[in-house]
């Protein structure tokens, strides 16, 4: 069935010995000059027909390399989804540290300035049963050698105490805790009272509030208090900052005065805190305070008043502080009014 | 002259094509469907044995000059004119149906990697062995079927309308056509 002619066979012999020719001449070594002129007469060609190929085809190609990578990039992307979940982990967990070892550092030097002996703790849940008392867990225990009664501190000022204790965890009553009262004074030992929680005090903003036994003391916005301590150090040690009195509540005719005061520690950021448990060989007084800001808060310029004159306190006022009565007087707020007439001076 | 220009054009196009874009691609296992083939293929249907053989001839010298220039100039020219010639002598077998041109361009293309490879092994290439030739014969025919439906069935389309404006060569009646197709 094959359909040629003698003049279709003459050509393809041509056709093949002209193609046999061609391959002969261009396998010598170093090629021959017609085939050489060929050969860049086809790049010639072949470079700008590629450009715009490769110009019109760009999408193309892209497309293509995408479909051909695809099964592959699915897996790829789930990988690095995966190590992008591990390593935000990682960053977070980080900074979470990162914020820890700033807290535990700002609460050895506080305690290691009071000397005191804490035992560092981590506020596990903030309990709030029934939404009352003000209370916290801490992963310390009796194991640790927490017991109840005893100081709870961080970095910036006083927490709480233990109120109970189990083997490896303990309930911290916050001082913000409307049961919760502690007995204090401003700083530069100038006058004694006490702070209360008042955390569920209807129609009462501030969550501490100060009252001073001398109702003609005067007491300013801006001083600050520290604990007073209370008798063999238990439950509360000296020299620990409380708060700033933010403002001063007119009460004519009342017994005391009572002023609201900023706790030095933010409550809703509990994190790292420390049980005291053993409280300084002599009270540190008011060493602990940070340095007063540049603003002048205070007008009364008391020159006691600077954290570093704490040596030049008033004797009388050390004596008080560690006397049993003033132990009493922080347990029990009804004890309180004998207290001011025998702190004049 | 349409068919002749409408051959050179084709030829041209699909050299191009072939070699700026089809071999540029990153095809799976390094072998991609052969244009030109295919367009040789169908211009040597409609052509006699000479034509055919011409086509071929030039379009694989169009491929042996253009980069990248791994092999002898001359090479795929030579087997390409010998493919058009062969299929062009095809072209009058009376049982005809619509796959025909299909089959004849698996045949061709395996022939056209037979024959390379067979050329090769006169020429002492390194690259070419028994089993790489199969399997890049098989893998070419494969891939150029893949994409034949996208070249001969426009082209076979093309060349019957050119055709049919003049007087086509004897045995391309257009009842037979009609009967059988």
């Amino acid at each position: 069935m094959l359909r040629d002619t003698s003049r279709s066979r003459l050509l393809l012999g041509v056709l093949i010995v002209l193609s046999i020719a061609l391959i002969v001449l261009d396998s010598r070594e170093g090629g021959h000059p017609v085939t050489a002129a060929a050969r860049s007469a086809g790049s010639a060609v072949f470079m700008p027909a590629a450009k715009s190929v490769s110009t019109v085809a760009e999408p193309v190609t892209g497309f293509y390399e995408t479909l051909a990578a695809a099964p592959d990039a699915r897996r790829r992307i789930a990988e690095l989804r995966e190590r992008n979940t591990e390593l935000s982990r990682q960053l977070a967990a980080r900074d979470n540290d990162e914020g820890r070892m700033r807290q535990l550092r700002t609460l050895l030097n506080l305690s290691g300035r009071g000397g005191y002996t804490i035992v560092p703790a981590h506020a596990v849940t903030r309990l709030t049963v029934q939404g009352y008392g003000d209370t916290v867990t801490l992963d310390v225990g009796h194991a640790d050698g927490v017991r109840s009664n005893m100081t709870v501190v961080n970095g910036q000022g006083l927490v709480g105490r233990v109120v109970k204790v189990s083997q490896h965890t303990s309930t911290l009553l916050l001082i913000t805790d409307t049961g919760s009262s502690v007995g204090a004074r401003l700083e530069g030992s100038k006058e004694i009272g006490m702070i209360t929680g008042r955390s569920h005090t209807v129609g009462k903003e501030s969550m501490l509030g100060f009252e001073l036994m001398d109702a003609t003391a005067s007491v300013s916005k801006g001083e600050r208090i520290v604990t007073l301590g209370s008798y063999r150090q238990v439950p509360f040690v000296p020299g620990v900052p409380v708060g700033t009195v933010d403002h001063v509540e007119d009460t004519p005719g009342a017994l005391t005065r009572t002023a609201k005061v900023i706790p030095a520690v933010d409550f809703s950021r509990l994190d790292i805190v420390g049980v005291v448990v053993e409280g300084p060989a002599t009270d540190p007084r008011d060493s602990l305070l940070p340095p007063k800001p540049e603003e002048p808060t205070r007008p009364t310029s008391e020159p006691s008043a600077e954290p570093g004159v704490q040596a030049s306190a008033s004797p009388e006022a050390d004596s008080a502080e560690r006397s049993p009565r003033q132990t009493e007087s922080e347990q029990d707020p009804s004890a309180s009014p004998s207290e001011p007439a025998r702190r004049q001076d | 002259m349409g068919r002749t220009a409408s051959a050179v054009i084709a030829i041209v196009f699909a050299v191009l094509l072939q070699s700026a874009l089809v071999n540029r691609l990153p095809l799976p296992w390094g072998v991609g469907p052969d244009l030109v083939v295919l367009v040789v293929t169908a211009l040597a249907l409609r052509a006699t044995p000479s034509a055919g053989a011409l086509a071929g001839f030039t379009a694989g010298l169009a491929m042996d000059v253009m980069p990248p220039a791994e092999h002898e100039i001359g090479r795929y020219a030579l087997v390409l004119g010998v493919a058009g010639y062969m299929v062009g002598s095809l072209r009058d077998t009376s049982w005809r149906s619509g796959l025909w041109p299909y089959g004849v361009a698996a045949m061709a293309v395996f022939g056209v990697a037979l024959g390379y490879a067979f050329v090769g092994a006169i020429l002492a290439d390194p690259r070419v062995s028994l089993s790489s030739t199969l399997t890049l014969g098989g893998l070419s025919v494969v891939m150029t079927m893949l994409v034949s439906p996208l070249v001969l069935t426009p082209m076979l389309k093309v060349m019957r309308r050119l055709n049919r404006d003049r007087f086509g060569p004897i045995g391309e009646a257009p009842w037979i056509e009609g009967v059988l197709r």
